[in-house]
Order: structure tokens, then C-alpha cells, then sequence
């Protein structure tokens, strides 16, 4: 391993290697119930133990997720490049699409059993509804900040929209739309996990099961488990934006 | 560091919430229904106040009315004996000291329009099967009968799919769903799970250890309470509703009526000591639960629970010390 990466991982690391030494000190010396708070090291158990039934309830979960995503990317993509299109149609829709931002996903998600039947469909809603605003909001941020004189340029040569938006505005909009992809991807998680709750399958149901058996250490190793997905992704929108931005722009030039 | 500050902090509010003992709180596990009439009842005769208790009704719809015993949150709370026998394996030290339900009032509801007449029939017919993940009830009866060809889905506390598809069966509480899937027009058919031999104690007032031996004599005076609230209920619970009900918008007055006349026969003990329970009972439960594999190892059935007569004595000793003997 060089330099660098040591460099990069080892902070994290220390950060949970302490973090999680203190937390099993704190709680052996205050002995406090493993039923209100269970030791990492019961946790850990749980998370070995029981990682046959947590790897596949991930895949489940982490299937959803990324289905979710790609449908919250592509419609958010989409509406916001049909807000861009005019200062009118922006008015007269972006005040709704915040409804996707504040949706109570716990409260919906009932309905979405009803309109999508239970399984895997319902999950894939629940996290695209949530996850569809910030792609939304930043790749719209991102297309009405082309820099004007760029555009003027594109005008004076003629370009058709098409062309504009393809050659310019996208490109343009890249980075945030990025940045509002890294969001949505935890967002996503959330929601998957929360329209597994009444969908059923994955992560969400081992969550409910622990809970109603009890089980504080497992409820607690598939929230871990559920992190490293959220992590996972975080990561791999993070190497995409290095891959489609490096060549070009500031945010993922070499440092 | 952030787990570890947010694990003292965690720690630390647990402890500061445990609350001086002028007032008992306990902790209901759902809204205002006739699973709670004796309480209510207990209330309306001034139970409480004539044996010099001051009681403060808390919790609600998805409180973890166990994990706030356990704090010392809440004096009381009511859960199922198998919660009971749960916590108390993952080292909580919570005890049933009153047991509303003698017959566990969970069950199958499925639509009579299937013929289906017994619990091993509906769960090899084909269909979908609603209940909540995870509870020791259903893992029973999978054991026991096995799940064939039905699709087990989550329940989440509407009728409305069980409406929607003929072919389906969701878990129920006696006195609540069928009532309400009849009123809303369907014909519902309802298996008790405790036919199947699972059958534990249910709407169980809980308390902890430590204030079961400190305070054995006040804990006592609270299930008398809890009794004569009890039996006044039985006798008639028109009253202690018409005092619920502006509580619980979602149940009318007709639904209270029905759920307080469904409930009866689950409660009523035929020598008339309602809310005692008993060893063999507790040993049994205990048991399933060990051979599901949900609890590591049945501790003797004395420390599950502790029955008024017991504590009448005041101070009675009971529990860990194991000086409870016979």
C-alpha cells in the first residue's frame, strides 16, 4: 500500500477503531442494557454470525437501490431539463416537485403497496421518490448557470437547442448534477429501506424482525450493513464524477 | 469518537430520565381501546387514588414500552408475555405482574367465502399472508404447519389490502380488524393462534425487578387497583368507553361495544382471580421460545412473573436472589 492511499484510509479508520473502543468502554462501565444500547462487540457478532441472511437481505436492498436511483436520475435529469426550458414552465411546476422533498416516505409508502403491490416494485418507488428531488434541484441549479457569454457564442453560431443543450448545457450542469446524484444515493437507501418496511424483503424487514424479536445487536448490524451500502455508493459516484469531470473541470482536476 | 460521545449521551439520558416515584407512570402499547378498559375503568372508580397511588397513563401506538420498563423510564407498561420472555433473555430485568388476556387474542383473519376451516388448511392454501416481521407467533406456526405456497408480506395495520384481495389473510387482534372488516362489509373468518398451542399472555402489565422488590407492597396495591377495574369493566363497560372513546377518533362507539363483548371470554378466569397467571404457563412459553430459537436458554418460570397473592406480603422477596422458595 503507498503513501496515499494510506494517507486516505487511515483517518477513517482511526476514527472507528476509537470510536467504537470507546463506545464498548463506555457502555460495560455504565452497564447499560444490551436492549437500549448493545456493545460493538455484540454488534460485531450479530454482523458475523448472522451474515448470511444480512449479505443477502443487502444484495436484496442494494438491487433496489440501484434500480431506484437509475429511475430518480433519469426522471430527475429529465424534469429538469423541461424546467430549464423556460422561466414559465418553471413557475408553473418547480413549486411542485419540492413535494418529492418533503414527502413523508413513512406515510406514503403504505400507498405505494397499494398502487405497486408488494415486492420488489414498491421498494424501487419508495426509493426513487425520495431520491428524485435533489437530482431535480441540482441539475436545474446546473443548466441556468451556463455562463452567458457561452451562449451567446453557442446563439451567434447558430446551434439549435438541441445541440445547446447536448454541447453546452448538460456538460455544463455535470458537476451538480453529480453532486445532487451523491445525495440522492443516501436518500435512496433510506427510502428503499423504508418501503421494505411495509413492501417487505431486503435489509427493512431483518430491521422490523430484530426489532419486534428484540434483537438490538442485529437491528444495529444491519444498520451497518445499510451504511456500507450508502458508503458504497457514495463511492462510486464519487469515482464517476473524478472519471467524467478530471480531463475538464476544476472540482476533479488533479490536486 | 462521534459513536462513543453519542453513546455516553445515549447512556447519560437513559439515566437521567429515571423519574422520581411520587407518580407511576404506565405505558400503553396502543391507543385507547378496550384492551385497556380495566385501566380506564380503574381511573373512572378513583382505584387508584382510594389506595393512595397517583397513576399517570403514557405511551401509545409504537412506544417501546418494554425498553422504557427496562430504563425505569415508566414504572409499568403493558406487553405480551412473550416480550417478557425475550427481554428478560437479553438481560432485562422486566416482570409480568398482571395478565389481561388469560387467551392470547392474536389470529388469522382470512375470508369465509375461501372455506377454510382450520388453521393447517388456510396456511397450505395459496395466498398472501400480512404480519408483522419477525414476531415469535408466526415463526410457531410455520414451524408447526409450515407456509407451502403462501407469499408472507408485511403487515402494515390496514385492512385495505385484505378488502382488495380475496385470497388474503393478515394477522388480527380479535377485537379489532374483524370488526372492522365486517363493518366495512366483508365476511371475515378468524383463527385463534393459541388453537395452535401458542398461546401467551397478552395485554401483560409489566414492572422491573428492582422496583418489585423495593416496592412490593405499592406494586401490589396497583394490581388490586387494576382488578377492581377489571371486574367493574366486565360487569359493564359502557362507562370506562364512553371515556376512551374520545381518545381513540378511529373506533366508534358501536366498535367499542363489540371489541369489550369479543374480549370477555379471553379475560373472564373461571375461579374469578382475573390477571393471575400461572408457572406452567410461563414454563411453556418459555420453552417454544427456546425450541424457535429465540431465546438462548428458559429461566426458571418464577422469575417471568409475580402473581398479587405473592406480593400482598409486602416486600415479598421475589426473583434473582432466588429467595422467592416454596
Amino acid at each position: 500500500m503507498n503513501r496515499a492511499a494510506l494517507a486516505r484510509i487511515a483517518p477513517p479508520l482511526l476514527t472507528f477503531v476509537v470510536g467504537t473502543a470507546l463506545a464498548e468502554v463506555v457502555i460495560r462501565i455504565l452497564d447499560v442494557s444490551p436492549l437500549l444500547l448493545p456493545r460493538p462487540s455484540a454488534v460485531w457478532t450479530a454482523a458475523t454470525s448472522e451474515a448470511g441472511v444480512l449479505l443477502a437481505s443487502l444484495a436484496a436492498t442494494g438491487g433496489a437501490v440501484l434500480l431506484g436511483l437509475l429511475l430518480s436520475s433519469t426522471i430527475g435529469v429529465a424534469a429538469a431539463v423541461a424546467l430549464a426550458a423556460s422561466p414559465w414552465v418553471q413557475r408553473a411546476f418547480y413549486p411542485y416537485a419540492i413535494f418529492f422533498q418533503i414527502v413523508p416516505i413513512v406515510a406514503i409508502a403504505p400507498l405505494l403497496v397499494i398502487w405497486f403491490g408488494y415486492g420488489p416494485r414498491a421498494v424501487v418507488a419508495a426509493a426513487a421518490v425520495v431520491s428524485v428531488f435533489p437530482v431535480i434541484a441540482n441539475t436545474l441549479a446546473g443548466l441556468l448557470s451556463v455562463d452567458p457569454n457561452l451562449a451567446d457564442l453557442f446563439r451567434l453560431h447558430g446551434a439549435t437547442r438541441v445541440a445547446t443543450l447536448w454541447k453546452l448545457r448538460l456538460p455544463w450542469a455535470l458537476p451538480q448534477l453529480l453532486t445532487g446524484l451523491r445525495i440522492a444515493a443516501g436518500l435512496a437507501v433510506i427510502g428503499a429501506i423504508v418501503g421494505e418496511f411495509v413492501g417487505g424483503g431486503g435489509l427493512g424487514i431483518v430491521v422490523l424482525a430484530a426489532m419486534r424479536q428484540q434483537r438490538t445487536d442485529l437491528v444495529f448490524a444491519a444498520i451497518g450493513y445499510a451504511s456500507l451500502l450508502g458508503l458504497a455508493l457514495f463511492g462510486a459516484v464519487g469515482l464517476a464524477s473524478r472519471l467524467a469531470l478530471r480531463h475538464w473541470h476544476a472540482s476533479e482536476a488533479k490536486r | 469518537m462521534r459513536r462513543a460521545w453519542l453513546a455516553a449521551l445515549a447512556a447519560f439520558a437513559l439515566f437521567a430520565c429515571e423519574r422520581d416515584d411520587a407518580t407511576l407512570e404506565l405505558a400503553l402499547n396502543w391507543k385507547p381501546e378496550p384492551e385497556f378498559g380495566g385501566i380506564f375503568e380503574a381511573e373512572r372508580l378513583g382505584a387508584f387514588e382510594k389506595r393512595g397511588l397517583s397513576v399517570e397513563r403514557t405511551g401509545g401506538p409504537g412506544a417501546p414500552v418494554v425498553q422504557m420498563v427496562t430504563a425505569k423510564q415508566v414504572t409499568f407498561g403493558i406487553a405480551s408475555a412473550d416480550e417478557v420472555v425475550l427481554a428478560r433473555d437479553r438481560g432485562s430485568d422486566v416482570v409480568a405482574v398482571f395478565a389481561t388476556y388469560q387467551t392470547c387474542p392474536q389470529g388469522l383473519m382470512t375470508h369465509v367465502a375461501r372455506g377454510i376451516d382450520t388453521l393447517a388448511a388456510l396456511l397450505a392454501a395459496p395466498g398472501t399472508l400480512a404480519v408483522e416481521p419477525g414476531l415469535p407467533y408466526v415463526k410457531f406456526l410455520e414451524q408447526r404447519y409450515g407456509f407451502g405456497a403462501l407469499r408472507v408480506v408485511p403487515y402494515t395495520y390496514s385492512i385495505t389490502p385484505f378488502l382488495r384481495d380475496p385470497s388474503f389473510t393478515q394477522q388480527v387482534f380479535v377485537t379489532a380488524e374483524p370488526i372492522a372488516a365486517r363493518r366495512a362489509g366483508a365476511e371475515p373468518k378468524v383463527f385463534l393462534v393459541a388453537d395452535s398451542g401458542y398461546d401467551p399472555y397478552t395485554a401483560v402489565v409489566i414492572t422491573h425487578g428492582d422496583t418489585l422488590r423495593s416496592d412490593a407492597a405499592r406494586v401490589a396495591r396497583f394490581v388490586e387497583a387494576l382488578r377492581e377495574g377489571w371486574a367493574s369493566y366486565l360487569a359493564d363497560p359502557a362507562p370506562a368507553n364512553a371515556r376512551m372513546g374520545p381518545l381513540n377518533p378511529e373506533m366508534d362507539a358501536e366498535a367499542f361495544r363489540l371489541a369489550a363483548e369479543a374480549q370477555r371470554p379471553l379475560i373472564e378466569v373461571a375461579n374469578g382471580a382475573v390477571g393471575s397467571m400461572t408457572e406452567e404457563r410461563w414454563a411453556e412459553l418459555a420453552e417454544q421460545l427456546t425450541a424457535l430459537g429465540l431465546v438462548k436458554e428458559a429461566q426458571p418460570p418464577e422469575r417471568y412473573f409475580a402473581n398479587p397473592e405473592s406480593l400482598r406480603a409486602a416486600g415479598a422477596p421475589h426473583g434473582r436472589d432466588g429467595s422467592r422458595r416454596r
